[in-house]
């Protein structure tokens, strides 16, 4: 099987039309019972060759357009599977306005990006997203192909998991397969072994905290756009590069002012809808403990201030969601239930030592087909 | 003694004082690909040598001062490619004859190109950009070489947001364009208007045409009489450029480079796959398959427009794969006859030109030609990378 071009084209464009299925089930939203918290389900596991292809490709520089950025650049294990970063780096030229999100339980999400733009039900469009996208890996998919196909070690491979030689779909399921491995586990919360401080908490996310009304579900979010009042990060003006990629973002999103665009739009980047300025979609709980620093820009450092913050009925922004409101949280009541949110944090993953296939030039390569 | 081209005032002056005249003539659009089998231009008509005019300037992007200045920073700017490493003069660099001195262009990073690089001096004149001639402008060759994967790599959205963060270009392109903010185009246009400038014809040859009998000397006069006589370079190389800008396969041997070096074979097979031929070619072709990839037509395989003689003193190597390093090397091959009909060893279809044929050239008249090649060639145009201005923060 190859993959030729107008068939690429056809995945990089896919993405743009499934994004916006992202809209149909918001409006409602607020008014129903949250969904209980609970274990999360399990989900059907990827054969283990391709999820071991999928990790090599997802370590490899190579899938960028200099190769100088792997998804596990930007998302490195160490960091909770974030950069640690406020917002994110980028590819060189261009530096990201948002927090990078963690790929743990990304096969659980329902939908991707703070702004929501890609729906959950298809990872490898997400995986396309981030290899292709300009501010992100920059990456030709035709020539991310042919370098694959330079890669003995990745030829072998692929032909052994996929039966195919390599091709762009087959690259995008590997990955994805490699990400539905990053789940977490031994999570206390799951188990039912927190601690009695911690369950103490559980009870006040539900109840006093409130937190539930939006961080609901096993994956603790409702998936659904939600303006906090975070306070801006000016970085995403003072510095140029932040800047001129917000602003070539929102150009391609088809925001309209994109020129003179200072703030990020959040979720009216997907909606259009000027009501849904400044929202961004609840981020799951699990693994919190391990992203820092928080929100979509990054703004708060820890835990404790996102709890103060929530404590306080959000921030000062306008037009904040009325489902905020000042808590009344005492000091004991914080410490509970911060130690419910770090009661979500499983094992950490390990990766072990990535031997990546190396390049190997052809041989006899006059004589042999492409 | 090496002449500094600045593209400031004293040239531009001279250079402008002949617009009036030039400024709205267009080059008669020549026939190209589409037209098949005639793509292969000789044997036929030839238009004698001739002293290089002044370049043809298109009506719709005039050349003014200030958009050659704004050009001209573009053209040293690497915020104009994907990872902010490269600008045009990476590849085109002034000290190297405009070009990158390799035989195969080296390419974005992470990549390889595969084809040589060419000059940007006297580019103004062609009418038909890049090897296989896909660009019809140099208006629309910089976009080409500024977005491709294994060339510039830039997306277009970024790289215009990138401009529009720089204070000094916003007030440049305003005063050159009147838009509000940068727009792309109109920075592929300046950098155009810079290229027109880049042009030389004060060459020895020039000199002699415009009726100085003592730039050239004997052997470069004997070497002219061959050019247009017996070694019949002229039924390619003809006219004021040294080019009759038709697509020609000369059976130029494959260059060994991609025979070992993995990055090479990658972008060999990405360009295939990204120029549309059959997987059955995909799969086969060890050549680069030239003007087919526009046309698809099996009796264009191999074939690449003829490229200027000028300046080429400073713009080795040669041929489209760079497998020539030196004039006598390509000497020899034209006295050869050429070389092998790899296009035909690939599809059976033979397209190798009949023009070329054995020479029997004598030593010393190979030492003539290369004399009379040389004087095609005047003092080196090299130029200072300006300071670019930097991005400021908007208040």
């Amino acid at each position: 099987m190859s993959t030729r071009p107008s068939s690429l084209l056809r995945i990089a464009f896919a993405g743009l039309v499934l994004s916006f299925a992202v809209t149909a089930d918001r409006a409602t939203a607020a008014t129903t019972q949250p969904r209980a918290l609970g274990p999360l389900p399990a989900i059907e596991a990827p054969s283990a060759e391709l999820a071991e292809l999928g990790k090599l490709l997802f370590f490899d520089q190579r899938l960028s357009g200099d190769a100088v950025l792997a998804c596990g650049s930007c998302h490195r294990p160490e960091a909770g599977w974030t950069d640690g970063q406020q917002l994110g780096i980028a590819y060189p030229g261009t530096l990201y306005f948002r927090n990078t999100k963690s790929v743990l339980n990304a096969a659980h999400a329902r939908y991707f990006y703070w702004d929501g733009r890609l729906t959950g039900k298809d990872m490898p469009t997400q995986v396309r997203d981030s290899i292709t996208e300009s501010h992100f890996q920059n990456m030709d998919g035709r020539v991310m192909l042919e370098r694959l196909k330079q890669v003995p070690g990745y030829v072998k491979r692929f032909r052994s998991a996929m039966n195919a030689e390599p091709s762009f779909g087959a690259t995008l399921k590997a990955i994805s397969a490699y990400e539905k491995t990053l789940v977490s586990r031994n999570v206390p919360f799951d188990e039912g072994n927190m601690s009695a401080s911690a369950t103490r908490g559980q009870q006040l996310f539900e109840g006093k905290g409130g937190c539930i009304q939006c961080h609901e579900g096993p994956m603790l979010s409702d998936y659904q756009p939600h303006r906090t009042g975070v306070a801006g990060n000016p970085e995403i003006t003072r510095d140029p590069l932040r800047h001129l990629t917000l602003r070539s973002f929102a150009k391609f999103m088809g925001v309209p002012g994109f020129e003179i665009i200072r703030e990020d739009p959040g979720f009216f980047t997907v909606s259009k809808q000027e009501e849904d300025r400044g929202k961004f979609v609840t981020p799951t709980l699990r693994e919190v403990s391990r992203t820092a620093p928080y929100m979509h820009n990054g703004t708060i450092a820890t835990l404790v201030e996102v709890i103060d913050f929530y404590n306080a009925g959000g921030g000062t922004a306008e037009g904040r969601d009325p489902l905020l409101k000042p808590l009344d949280l005492n000091a004991a009541e914080k410490t509970d239930l911060l130690a419910f949110l770090e009661a979500l944090s499983g094992d950490a993953i390990e990766v072990g030592e990535i031997d990546l296939p190396p390049y190997e030039a052809i041989a006899d390569w006059r004589s042999v087909p492409n | 003694m090496k002449i500094r081209a600045s593209a400031g005032p004293a040239i531009l002056t001279g250079l402008l004082s002949i617009l009036p005249a030039v400024g709205l003539v267009l080059l008669p659009v020549a026939a190209d690909a589409a037209t098949g089998p005639a793509t292969d231009g000789g044997p036929g008509a030839v238009t004698p040598l001739a002293a290089l005019g002044p370049p043809p300037v298109p009506a719709d992007n005039p050349i003014t001062a200030a958009k050659v200045e704004l050009g001209k920073l573009l053209f040293f700017d690497p915020r104009l490619s994907g990872d902010v490493s490269l600008s045009c003069a990476t590849c085109h660099d002034p000290a190297i004859g405009w070009q990158d001195g390799a035989e195969v262009c080296r390419g974005y990073p992470g990549t390889s190109h595969w084809r040589n690089c060419q000059s940007i001096i006297n580019s103004a004149y062609y009418r038909k950009l890049f090897w296989a001639g896909s660009a019809k402008s140099l208006e629309s060759q910089a976009p080409s070489a500024a977005r491709g994967g294994v060339a510039g790599n830039g997306e277009r959205d970024v790289m215009e947001e990138r401009l529009r963060q720089i204070p000094e270009y916003n007030k440049r392109f305003k005063k050159v364009f009147g838009n509000a903010r940068p727009e792309l185009p109109d920075a592929w246009k300046a950098i155009a208007a810079f290229e027109r400038t880049l042009v030389q014809r004060d060459t020895p040859f020039d000199l002699y045409m415009l009726g100085d009998k003592n730039a050239l000397g004997p052997a470069e006069l004997r070497g002219k009489e061959l050019f247009e006589g017996k070694a019949r370079c002229i039924e390619c190389h003809d006219g004021a450029l040294f080019s009759n800008e038709k697509y020609y396969n000369l059976g130029v041997p494959p260059n060994d480079v991609f025979d070992d070096d993995p990055l090479k074979q990658i972008t060999f097979r990405f360009e295939q796959f990204a120029k549309g031929v059959s997987e059955d070619l995909y799969r086969r072709t060890k050549i680069d398959l030239g003007l087919y990839y526009r046309t698809k037509q099996e009796h264009d395989i191999a074939k690449f427009r003829v490229p200027t003689l000028r300046y080429l003193v400073f713009t080795p190597p040669y041929m489209h794969n760079g497998v020539f390093f030196t004039l006598e090397e390509v000497i020899d091959f034209y006295d050869q006859g050429g070389g092998d009909d790899h296009a035909k060893l690939l599809t059976g279809t033979a397209t190798k030109t009949p023009v070329l044929r054995p020479l029997g050239l004598a030593d010393d008249e190979k030492q003539d030609l290369i004399a009379f090649l040389e004087s095609l060639t005047g003092e080196e145009l090299t130029m200072e990378p300006p300071e670019l201005p930097r991005y400021g923060v908007f208040e």
